[in-house]
């Protein structure tokens, strides 16, 4: 009972002295950088960008220099807002946010601590800016991974010429991927293709919506997408016995499930950004003047594998992902 | 030393976010304790009141009014689940299941995608994680709290009244309550409605408050709900024994949890274990009770040196 007592009345007095100690937070270890990093979730593409994002900084301050608080979501957005919380009131010098929702998260949480992005597809959609010309202004700024989606509709028609209808599929939860889709779909659309949505909830309905596609589509697109690339075996076995082709955006998926792929490097990515915090915090570089950059090379890559299985021939230029 | 600090300085987001989901918290009370049905509505539910909230704060609505469509949207969820159970005779478990199932699509056709992004910069909200720290109405740690304090004393009054006792009086004993000639069918949705429009309600407060919606974001509520309202109990329920303090104890469960999560994230634990702590959380709070009980028995038994009377 007392203790009960003790510590409700701890609990009401953290409460009131909370306000009490809002500006003295400084009490930081003054040489070394802070800078705190929200991830998402587990993944290789994003844990690559955050490896780039580090080995930027340290290539160019030094390990000394800085200190990371490196914290995962698990994938759950409420998890970013916590995180969030705690590099704000922790006083870091600058945060990367990995991901759309971590940025979102990160952004609600402050106003003033710089914040880099990456892996986020579209900073206008994310942040909900109406006038979007790639500067975010404020205290944001960071790297989106569009892979050049003009370049990827026109790969599609490039690698299966004589295909009428193209599939989409994608997963309906990630906003990222639904803006991937629309796009390609309009591209393809000017072509005179039919293009089909197929857009799936999780990985026990996959397998369905991929069969679908599979069956009415002569060749399946898949955008940059997170569930699709935690279940690229899914597809596969689906689509090759189907012979149905399918164009990835981006490396990983296409490793397992595709044909072909406009590669961007995520671990490039993150290094780019790791340059631009190197330019925020040693030369002391405006974030808000600060535009959006981009992975500035792609590679064209193809899976040799299931090229030789599909009977496609590789197109020139593209070069076979590494086998493992 | 450095932890407590960096700790401190946490608290008040992690108080917010607490008060926020202790709104849901009051919610999952009203069905799994008051009403004894495990609602699985919620997951959907919560995702429902972000998703209509923000929608509307976008297009210019008022935002009191927006909460309270996102109030009204939660109701409606609740009276699908009650009705799927009452009227289609369906298991409430599986009803609820159902439900949160169809509100995916729902909440998906509301806010046009996956993610829909409320930027504290560009709008005008109601609260933000941004000014956790200012002395001000739009603190979310004071909005929230009065609103908290207000719903609390709200539902007292609503449960001392002949249509709130008659929904206690159901969730106790469904067969005495019918023998009283209380509609239990009736009863039993209206607790579940009630329940999903807090539930939305509090979905509402943490969009604004992270700055975005997401079909995502309900997900595993359920368990951070139950989880506070058993803190609460296993904590509070010797003491709080009153219905309004009982519904306060939900609310500091519901802090709790954040707390300890919080700790977690800045003591630097495996983030990847944090599913699992939850888990584990919420088995031990189950357990105190249980323990509790079992070492009582022992003890009474030993002083008085005989059976308990039964």
């Amino acid at each position: 009972m007392k203790k009960v007592v003790s510590l409700m009345l701890a609990l009401v007095l953290c409460l009131g002295s909370c306000f009490a100690l809002t500006s003295c937070t400084s009490n930081k270890s003054d040489e070394k950088y802070q800078i705190g990093i929200c991830q998402l979730v587990e993944h290789v593409a994003l844990d690559a960008a955050t490896d780039g994002f580090m080995q930027a900084i340290i290539d160019e301050l030094g390990e000394d220099a800085v200190e990371f608080d490196v914290q995962n979501g698990q994938g759950d957005p409420a998890t970013c807002s916590t995180i969030a919380n705690q590099f704000v009131s922790n006083n870091v010098d600058l945060i990367m946010a990995n991901a759309t929702p971590a940025l979102q998260s990160v952004a609600a949480a402050t106003g003033d601590i710089p914040i880099l992005g990456t892996s986020v597809t579209e900073y206008g959609v994310a942040l909900n800016l109406k006038d979007f010309n790639g500067t975010v202004g404020g205290n944001i700024s960071g790297t989106s991974d569009l892979a050049p989606l003009d370049k990827q509709a026109a790969m599609i028609i490039e690698w299966v010429p004589d295909a009428k209808t193209v599939g989409l599929l994608y997963c309906s939860k990630e906003a990222n991927s639904q803006y991937q889709v629309e796009v390609v779909k309009k591209e393809l659309e000017n072509k005179g293709l039919i293009a089909k949505l197929y857009p799936f909830t999780d990985s026990n309905d996959l397998a369905q919506i991929c069969t679908a596609a599979a069956d009415n589509c002569d060749v399946i697109y898949v955008p940059t997408d997170n569930t699709v690339a935690d279940n690229t075996g899914i597809i596969d076995n689906i689509c090759e016995p189907k012979k149905v082709p399918v164009i990835a955006g981006e490396e990983g998926i296409c490793a397992v499930c595709g044909i072909a792929t406009l590669s961007i490097s995520y671990y490039d990515l993150g290094y780019t950004t790791g340059m631009m915090a190197v330019r925020i915090l040693r030369d002391g570089a405006d974030i808000s003047t600060m535009p959006i950059e981009y992975a500035d090379k792609q590679t064209p890559k193809y899976n040799k594998q299931n090229c030789e299985a599909l009977g496609i021939t590789p197109l020139e230029g593209y070069i076979a992902i590494d086998e493992n | 030393m450095e932890i407590f600090e960096q700790l401190f300085n946490a608290l008040p987001g992690s108080i917010s976010q607490g008060l926020i989901w202790g709104i849901m918290a009051i919610g999952v009370y009203i069905t799994y304790r008051i009403l004894d049905i495990a609602d699985l509505t919620v997951d959907g539910s919560f995702a429902t009141g972000g998703a209509v909230a923000v929608m509307l704060i976008l297009n210019g609505c008022n935002l009191w009014l927006a909460m309270l469509a996102a109030f009204i949207a939660g109701i409606l969820a609740g009276a699908v689940t009650g009705l799927l159970h009452t009227f289609m005779g369906i298991p409430p478990i599986l009803a609820g299941i159902l439900t949160q199932l169809s509100l995916y699509s729902i909440n998906l056709k509301i806010m046009g995608k996956a993610n829909q992004s409320v930027n504290v910069n560009q709008t005008d909200l109601l609260i933000s994680l941004r000014w956790v720290k200012e002395f001000a109405f739009h603190n979310p740690l004071i909005t929230v709290a009065i609103v908290l304090v207000i719903l609390i004393a709200i539902l007292y009054w609503f449960f001392g009244t002949e249509m709130g006792c008659a929904i206690r009086a159901t969730g106790s004993n469904l067969n005495m309550s019918r023998a009283q000639g209380i509609n239990t069918d009736f009863n039993k949705v209206l607790g579940i409605m009630l329940s999903n429009g807090l539930v939305a309600f509090s979905g509402a407060f943490l969009a604004q408050y992270q700055g975005f919606a997401d079909v995502k974001m309900g997900q595993g509520s359920i368990v951070i709900g139950l989880a506070a309202v058993i803190i609460g109990e296993a904590l509070l329920g010797k003491i709080f024994k009153n219905f309004a303090l009982k519904l306060l104890s939900v609310a500091f469960g519901s802090i709790i949890y954040y707390i300890v999560i919080q700790t977690v994230i800045t003591l630097g634990l495996d983030a990847n274990l944090l599913k699992l702590l939850s888990a584990i959380i919420v088995a031990v709070f189950l357990a105190i009770p249980h323990w509790k009980r079992k070492y009582s028995e022992k003890y009474m038994r030993k002083s008085k040196g005989g059976k308990v009377n039964a």
